[in-house]
């Protein structure tokens, strides 16, 4: 028995009924174990922080982590982009104290943001270090044999397979597993996004990756945890810091399993919609945009105004759930 | 004083705690080695069930028990589907041990409120309040209110049912047989209901409790705690045999009581029910029954009993009642209720069968007057049974 449970039951063995269960109570608080965060927003929320560092990825870094991989240039002058992608199963703390049996591409859910200009060459060779067959599907334009579907381009257990195309359309896209059964694949976490910037460029942004995803951590069909970069009200307990007045461009990718929509909606505030970000001209200005699943689009947006301002899904299940977000304006 | 036996070979109390030695190395080796550890690779059996859940405004309280063979830690709690603040006593439960589960919720009386744990392993174990309402403090006002409840279901229809006596006392004798067979009618429907009760409680106790075990255990206990109750009560010879099986029935009925407070008290602070008053009027007529089935073996006796008898005849099967519904008020857990609902279901039993082994000659149940009463015995807690569900 710890020594917490020595004490519950000390404090039991002295007196009876509610008077000894306060005691415990008030004990764990003076512990500092699971004590109420914060009652911000009405004592909503999830209690604890995760712990990211055991995780191997944290959702602050993620937002901004591009991997342009290792570049060379072939003899005809192209930009080769060349990545090393493992898949490994590993358990992962979606929200605090809740540990969901992922599969993942190296290590991290959502897997590595991949960037590249459009035209560049993307060679990856990826090794599968699970027990089930995996690939690497991308959304864009490819031959059929580098497709990542069963059959064409599968890693079986301990098997290896070298995607190899070039990077296009421009956009904001992305990549999943396409191994059967696909939403198991899919939800179990093996996705991540796929940048492909315009040969000549965009203004200059702070720019960042959101991938909307939610776990279903009892496996009944229906997810318990729905998130921005994987864990549950990350963003609200450590706001993403943005600076007044600058230009923000965020990539936004719906990869949620189970429900047929995921949404966003930034609070007092409006934003360009450029959708699946394969224009260099927006095609909306709104301030909530609902995305089906695999759909994608690329959001720009200034605060001129300091202070605490929440983004998440507007299905309101789904932020009670988890995917609440915030920025900070300073 | 203590006497030994002298003999050849190992001394007594060498034989009596090897086997046990033994058993102890035995089972040492086991947890030593783990032989089966390669069986048992596979995902924890998290169960957790809810004992007692109190609400207050803006808050609900629960205490939690982990009844599932592996530890389980709580890892966040959702309360209508929002994961929600939360604190509580001890995250990691081991086996059978229990914490308590504080929320700071804003719930709205009369509205359903699903509260599920999220344990570390993604699980959800869901508890559904039906309706909340408020749980009653436990102050002198809802003290007497649940006291009234016990005096009104039990005391008093109970204590109406005795006055029956005087019109048995005049009734011709195979008119006594009828009342007897009538009886165990009424005793055999209240074994039923007793017996579908508690099984229901044994189900809300959990695995590891086995709550079936504890409905038996309690059983046999009535059981034999009556036979025993009823040799005491013969050496001493304090009465005679239909006073005696009076009060035999007068205890089986008193703990069936004390499980139906309990189970009232239990409703009532759970907002499980609206207590119309329509119900206080269907449990007192059901009980009044119950009366004239205390008296009716008091029927042949050549003496009318002391008024005194009349009081504690009424005072063993009544009063349980008021302790179970405070006991079902402030401190129902689903095993401790499973365990009286036991102990009720023995005690009748065993009344019927000692009934049923002395019912005179026109009451047995080959006679039309004893089938008549026996069935009418059932047919008359049915339908006064009608106005308590």
């Amino acid at each position: 028995m710890d020594r917490r449970g020595f004490l519950k039951r000390a404090g039991l063995a002295s007196a009876v009924g509610g008077a000894a269960v306060l005691k415990g109570r008030d004990l764990v608080r003076a512990q500092g174990q699971h004590a109420i965060h914060t009652m911000k927003h009405g004592g909503h929320g999830a209690v604890g922080e995760v712990d990211h560092a055991r995780n191997g990825f944290d959702p602050t870094d993620m937002l901004t982590d591009f991997d342009g991989g290792e570049v060379s240039k072939d003899r005809s002058g192209r930009t080769v982009r060349e990545y090393e992608f493992l898949a490994v199963a590993k358990d992962i703390e979606v929200a605090p104290g809740i540990f969901f049996p992922a599969w993942t591409y190296n290590g991290r859910v959502p897997g590595p943001t991949i960037r590249a200009t459009e035209g560049d060459r993307i060679r990856i060779k990826f090794v599968n270090s699970t027990e089930h067959p995996h690939t690497m599907h991308f959304h864009g334009i490819h031959p059929a044999a580098m497709d990542g579907v069963p059959g064409q381009g599968e890693a079986k257990s301990g098997e290896e397979f070298v995607y190899d195309f070039i990077a296009e359309p421009f956009g904001t896209h992305h990549y999943h597993c396409h191994s059967v059964p696909l939403a198991q694949h899919i939800h179990r976490g093996l996705y991540g996004a796929f940048i492909v910037d315009p040969k000549k460029g965009r203004p200059d942004a702070n720019e960042m990756v959101v991938v909307m995803n939610a776990f279903d951590t009892n496996f009944d069909g229906e997810n318990e945890i729905y998130a921005a970069n994987t864990v549950a009200f990350a963003y609200m307990l450590r706001p993403i810091q943005i600076e007044r007045g600058r230009l923000q461009r965020m990539h936004v990718i719906n990869i949620t399993e189970f429900d047929p929509i995921n949404s966003i909606h930034l609070h007092a505030n409006f934003f360009h919609l450029f959708r699946t970000g394969t224009k260099l001209e927006p095609d909306e200005f709104t301030d909530t945009i609902s995305m089906g699943q695999a759909e994608r689009h690329m959001i720009e947006f200034v605060y001129n105004d300091p202070g605490h301002f929440m983004f998440h899904a507007h299905q309101t299940e789904f932020v009670e759930l988890g995917w609440l977000s915030a920025f900070e304006v300073s | 004083m203590a006497t030994t036996v002298k003999r050849a070979g190992l001394p007594g109390w060498l034989g009596a705690i090897g086997p046990i030695v033994l058993i102890a190395v035995m089972l040492f080796l086991f947890v030593a080695f783990d032989p089966i550890g390669g069986l048992r690779d596979v995902p924890p059996v998290e169960a957790v069930s809810f004992e007692k859940v109190e609400l207050s405004p803006g808050s609900v309280e629960m205490r939690i028990r982990n009844d599932g063979p592996d530890p389980v830690t709580v890892a966040q709690v959702l309360v209508n589907d929002a994961y929600w603040n939360f604190t509580i006593s001890d995250d990691t439960l081991g086996r059978l041990e229990d914490a308590t589960v504080t929320i700071p919720y804003p719930w709205d009386e009369g509205l359903p409120l699903n509260i599920a744990l999220v344990t570390s392993t993604g699980l959800t174990i869901e508890h559904e309040i039906e309706a909340a309402v408020e749980t009653p403090e436990p102050d002198a006002r809802t003290t007497g209110i649940y006291a009234l409840l016990g005096v009104y279901i039990g005391v008093i229809p109970i204590a109406v049912g005795l006055l029956w006596f005087s019109a048995l006392k005049r009734a011709a004798r195979r008119w006594l047989g009828f009342f007897l067979a009538f009886t165990v009618g009424l005793l055999a429907f209240l074994l039923v209901d007793t017996v579908e009760e508690g099984l229901e409680l044994a189900a809300e106790t959990g695995a590891a409790l086995n709550g079936t075990a504890l409905f038996a255990m309690g059983a046999a206990i009535a059981v034999v705690g009556l036979f025993v109750l009823e040799n005491i009560l013969e050496k001493r010879r304090s009465g005679t045999q239909g006073l005696l099986l009076a009060y035999l029935i007068s205890s089986g009925i008193g703990l069936h009581n004390l499980g139906e407070g309990l189970a009232v008290g239990a409703a009532l602070a759970a907002g499980e029910f609206a207590l119309g008053t329509f119900l206080i009027v269907g449990f007192a007529l059901h009980n009044t029954t119950e009366g004239l089935a205390i008296v009716a073996p008091l029927g042949a006796e050549e003496r009318r009993p002391s008024l005194w008898h009349f009081v504690g005849l009424g005072a063993v099967a009544g009063v349980p009642t008021i302790a179970g519904a405070l006991l079902g008020g402030y401190a129902f857990t689903p095993g401790w209720a499973t365990f009286a609902f036991g102990l009720a279901a023995g005690a009748i039993a065993q009344v019927v069968w000692k009934i049923g082994r002395g019912l005179p000659e026109q009451g047995r149940l080959s006679t039309a007057y004893g089938a008549a009463g026996f069935l009418l015995g059932l047919a008359v807690m049915y339908v006064t049974g009608l106005f308590t569900a």
